[in-house]
């Protein structure tokens, strides 16, 4: 199995507070690892920096082979629009988009058609149920048909790794369960997945592998044995 | 209280830059309403304000000293009378012929033991009163040109100069100690007089006088001037002024305003999320209004002192430039009314700017406020956004488009300041070419070169060139051997010559100026000033500049009959001139038909003035040194010279663009900053699904585009409309008509540059904010949200 992502004692400091304190940790392809602990333990910044949204103050990070600290903004920006997927814990619509038009968006910047995009977009919201709400702007949507709306932008540009920043945070429990089994499925088709979670019944659902953070540094780790 | 204070201070040190660009905003937006105000200022009634000043006579009369005693003035306190300065016995002295600048014609001296007085206080601008016999001041506007004392003779008697003053009134050419001019024996008694009650009229001012001087002995008034003969002369100056700096003016004062008021209210309204906080954290919401006032105000209140300070040093040269050559004393500089406004009108406007945004902020319950503070989400915003997204343009381009739609009312502003910013270069660039045209024009039609034969008693020279060494001498040619001279020396391509006569015109109660021209005078250019009408065909007809038509209620195909001796000749009116060749307004004829009139008339060359074209590429010093070198009689200088008034005008109007088309680029910056700041969530989603630095650099300049095209388009057909009625209305204030060709200065370039202007205002705004959201870092924007 190859290596998608490989953290070599990444420090990240924010003026007096550390963050992260020396994480070393390896992801392989097809893996599902979930990020756990504590409020405040670092477990956003550590997301931040495999989606290289951040630089860490030292350490490398690789990402499919690719060494981040080594590329520009530019070059940072093409990685993710073609590498990686996020989905965030309050969603990160645009509200002035229509469902379609946000999903179709991630394709739209990489310079596609209009069409080809929204041909795309839809079929994207087709399997994930929500086709009939495409026309809708977010503000009209629910929390969990939202966060279907940009489980469906991550994966726009068929990403090879998709990051979740607790995806089911803001989702009663009902809505909480719909997307994780969207992310199992994922991964059962081969998607890697990062998901941070306070969630234990998330990870040991959708997780082969729980990591588990504490005081910005790698706690503990145990694989999981999936139903 | 002291919450507040501690709540806005803190206020204002987190949002260091938005509290920057309040601060430079109201800055050069207060320089510019300072000047715009200065301006409109002055050009209302500068001769009231100035003569108010100097406390200047009503009257002044001139008595004769023989039949009036000392004595007699005693008695003469009538109630009509406000204020009265004299008796100043006057004499009036010949100067000696004089070169370069100073009196010509006889000069009135009057004695005065000091410049002050309540009435006609002079502003002695340079040097003291006269002291001393053989000590003497000068009655001259202030002028920089005349640095040095000197020394200056009268009636074979040289004085020296002490000393400059200024008397609007021109009630002496220059003042003596009283003493000196009793000792030169006056020739006359002058009394200045201010009257209470109406002076509005002539007829009011002279029947007041004449109540004032009802007591003398009859005969004793030899002659009085009523203010209304000076004031309507200045009037008639700065008439030329008065719509270039009243649109200026406007337009600067519309700037400022809008400006000022998008900025203030959209830091206020872009602080809605904060004061959710404030109000969340427990302040009440006057408590919250008071902290966004004085978040506001402390950098506003800097901004006005700075801005008032810069806006009237701005302005003093402007106005000197402007209005001292005319006389007017610098206190027309920054009046009282323009210092107000900045320091009251303009904080006024920033509280109320202020103000309303604050008072919706403190109706808002504290989620409100909150989710107030992201970019609003209208029905038609979104409707617009979803139209652009089906366009086939880059996805960062079509929602940069659509951004100026989430904020109309701001985005209004902002079209509005750039709209009035390129309205105000587009017209201050057709001012200027339009000017430069009329310059062109004028300058061709007086030739390259100018010849001059001297009389023997002064020589000339262009203004400001000091005349050369030696006592002049005169030519021993005549009129024909001068013309041939020129014609004959190397690069001479067109020569003409003018001579201009007064000449008795039937139905014509005083002699018309006519202009008899020889040689190459129609190809010369001044067929270009024709107004209306058209060239002259043949000796028989003639053109009129547009002032004399006008003082003579002439009309195009009248018929002019010109008696000279014994014999007369008919001219036809067959065009109108912008203003004809140089001097006082003259028509224009044929020689032609001078030797009809009087065939044996010599001319002395010195009353000709020649005019000489050079062929293309000529040298016109050189030519200048020919014609000197091959008869010193002659006098040769280079006609090409630019007007005082182009320049100030022209400096006028691009100072005021500049300021204009810098406040509006701030207006946009400020703009493009409040929306990238109420939109970083958004952009920090774009950048983590990808949008690169360039594409967001992109999207902010796209939707400065909006704003930028829309201001362009709008503010050139206004720029060009305000060049239409304001040029022609300027050359109607100083009487004359102007040609076609200088009005239509608009071509397809130029206005594509001008729309251009428009959109690189809005570029140049909008390129830091664009950089800075580029750079934001995604993690701590969603980190913060
Ligand atoms: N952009 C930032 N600027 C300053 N400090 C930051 C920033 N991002 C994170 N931090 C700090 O770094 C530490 C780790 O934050 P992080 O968001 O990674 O925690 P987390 O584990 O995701 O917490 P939570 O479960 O509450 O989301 C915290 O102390 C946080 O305040
Ligand atoms: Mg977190």
């Amino acid at each position: 199995m190859t290596t998608v992502v490989r953290l070599d004692n990444v420090r990240k400091e924010y003026g007096d507070t550390t963050a992260l304190a020396g994480v070393s940790l390896e992801v392989r392809s097809g893996e599902a690892v979930a990020v756990m602990g504590p409020s405040g333990c670092g477990k956003s910044t550590l997301l931040n920096m495999i989606a290289g949204l951040d630089r860490p103050t030292s350490g490398s990070v690789h990402v499919h082979d690719e060494d981040l600290g080594r590329l520009n903004e530019t070059k940072l920006a093409l990685f993710r629009r073609h590498r990686i997927g996020m989905i965030f814990q309050f969603f990160n619509l645009l509200d002035d988009l229509p469902a379609l038009d946000n999903v179709a968006l991630a394709a739209q910047l990489t310079g596609s058609r209009v069409d080809t995009a929204r041909q795309r977009a839809l079929e994207l919201l087709d399997e994930l149920g929500i086709a009939d709400r495409r026309n809708v702007y977010p503000a009209a949507l629910s929390g969990g048909e939202r966060q279907r709306v940009a489980v469906a932008r991550a994966l726009m540009n068929r990403p090879g790794l998709l990051l979740a920043d607790e995806p089911t945070g803001a989702l009663d429990s009902r809505a909480g369960e719909q997307v994780m089994d969207l992310l199992l499925d994922l991964n059962q088709i081969g998607q890697t997945l990062v998901i941070v979670t306070h969630d234990e019944r998330l990870a040991t659902r959708c997780a082969s592998r729980v990591v588990s953070l504490a005081d910005g540094r790698v706690a503990g780790e145990r694989a999981l044995e999936r139903a | 209280m002291s919450a507040v204070w501690r709540a806005a201070r803190a206020g204002v040190r987190r949002r260091r830059v938005q509290t920057f660009v309040i601060g430079l905003v109201v800055l050069l937006s207060t320089t510019t309403i300072v000047v715009a105000l200065a301006l409109l200022a002055a050009t209302s009634a500068p001769f009231e304000r100035s003569f108010a000043r100097q406390a200047g006579p009503h009257a002044i009369a001139v008595f004769d000293p023989a039949v009036v005693s000392p004595d007699q003035w005693a008695g003469l306190a009538s109630p009509g009378v406000a204020a009265a300065a004299g008796p100043f016995s006057a004499v009036t002295l010949q100067p000696a012929e004089r070169v370069g600048p100073g009196p010509r014609g006889p000069v009135t001296v009057v004695g005065r033991a000091d410049p002050g007085g309540p009435v006609d206080r002079l502003d002695l601008w340079q040097g003291r009163w006269p002291a001393a016999p053989g000590e003497i001041v000068l009655n001259e506007p202030v002028h920089e040109l005349f640095q040095d004392p000197g020394t200056i003779t009268l009636d074979g008697t040289a004085y020296t100069i002490v000393g400059r003053a200024h008397a609007l009134s021109g009630s002496a050419d220059a003042w003596m100690t009283p003493a000196q001019v009793t000792a030169l024996g006056p020739d006359a008694v002058q009394m200045l007089y201010r009257f209470t009650g109406d002076v509005s009229t002539t007829t009011a001012v002279e029947a007041r006088l004449a109540d004032a001087t009802a007591g003398l002995p009859t005969g004793a008034l030899e002659a009085a001037q009523p203010y209304q003969v000076v004031r309507d002369r200045i009037a008639a100056d700065v008439a030329v002024y008065v719509p270039f700096l009243g649109s200026f003016g406007v337009l600067g004062l519309v700037v400022g305003i809008v400006i000022v008021g998008n900025v203030v209210s959209g830091a206020v309204v872009s602080g809605y999320r904060h004061i959710g906080i404030l109000k969340a954290l427990g302040f009440t919401p006057r408590q919250v209004v008071a902290v966004y006032l004085l978040m506001v105000s402390v950098p506003a209140a800097v901004g006005c002192l700075l801005g008032t300070a810069a806006g009237s040093f701005a302005a003093q040269p402007l106005l000197r430039d402007g209005f001292q050559g005319m006389g007017l004393d610098p206190g027309v500089g920054v009046d009282v009314w323009s210092l107000l406004a900045g320091l009251v009108g303009v904080p006024a406007t920033v509280v109320l700017a202020a103000l309303v945004p604050a008072l919706r902020a403190h109706r808002l319950s504290a989620a409100e406020a909150i989710s107030a503070g992201s970019a609003p989400r209208l029905g038609r915003a979104t409707r617009v956004q979803h139209r652009l997204a089906g366009l086939r343009v880059p996805r960062a381009v079509s929602l940069g488009l659509g951004l100026p739609f989430a904020r109309p009312g701001r985005t209004a502003f902002t079209v509005v300041a750039v709209l009035l910013g390129v309205t105000t270069v587009t017209f201050a660039t057709g001012l200027t070419d339009t000017l430069v045209r009329v310059s062109a024009i004028e300058e061709r039609s007086d030739g390259q070169v100018a010849v001059q034969p001297s009389n023997g008693l002064i020589r000339l020279t262009p203004d400001g060139v000091p005349p050369p060494a030696g006592p002049p001498v005169t030519t021993s040619r005549t009129d024909a051997e001068v013309s041939d001279l020129l014609r004959g020396l190397p690069s001479a391509a067109r020569v003409a010559a003018l001579y201009r006569l007064p000449v008795t015109a039937v139905g014509q109660t005083e002699a018309l100026d006519v202009n008899f021209m020889r040689g190459d005078y129609a190809t010369m250019g001044l067929a270009d000033e024709l107004t209306a009408g058209r060239w002259m065909a043949g000796p028989g007809e003639t053109v009129v500049p547009s002032e004399l038509m006008r003082e003579r209620g002439l009309a195009l195909g009248d018929r002019i009959t010109l008696r000279l001796g014994g014999a007369q000749r008919d001219l036809t009116v067959v065009g109108t001139l912008m203003d004809g060749p140089n001097g006082p307004p003259g028509i224009l004829a044929d020689w032609a038909v001078l030797d009809g009139l009087d065939p044996g008339r010599v001319v002395p060359p010195h009353e000709v003035r020649y005019q000489v074209q050079l062929v293309d590429g000529g040298d016109v010093a050189a030519y200048v040194r020919a014609v000197q070198a091959a008869d010193p009689g002659l006098d040769a200088w280079d006609t090409a010279q630019v007007s005082d008034m182009l320049l100030t005008l022209v400096g006028f109007s691009s100072t005021l663009a500049l300021l204009l088309s810098a406040v509006a680029a701030l207006g946009v910056f400020n703009t493009v900053m409040l929306n990238v700041r109420e939109r970083r969530r958004d952009l920090g989603t774009l950048k983590s699904i990808g949008m690169t630095p360039r594409q967001v650099v992109t999207m902010v300049l796209a939707s400065t585009l909006v704003v930028g095209v829309a201001g362009g388009v709008l503010g050139i057909p206004l720029g060009m409309l305000a060049h239409r009625v304001i040029m022609p209305a300027t050359a109607g204030a100083s009487q004359v008509a102007l040609p076609a060709a200088v009005l239509s200065v608009w071509q397809l370039p130029t206005l594509v540059l001008l729309a251009l202007a428009g959109v690189v205002i809005a570029l140049l705004g909008a390129l830091v904010p664009a950089r800075g959201a580029a750079r934001l870092t995604i993690a701590s924007v969603l980190h913060n949200e």
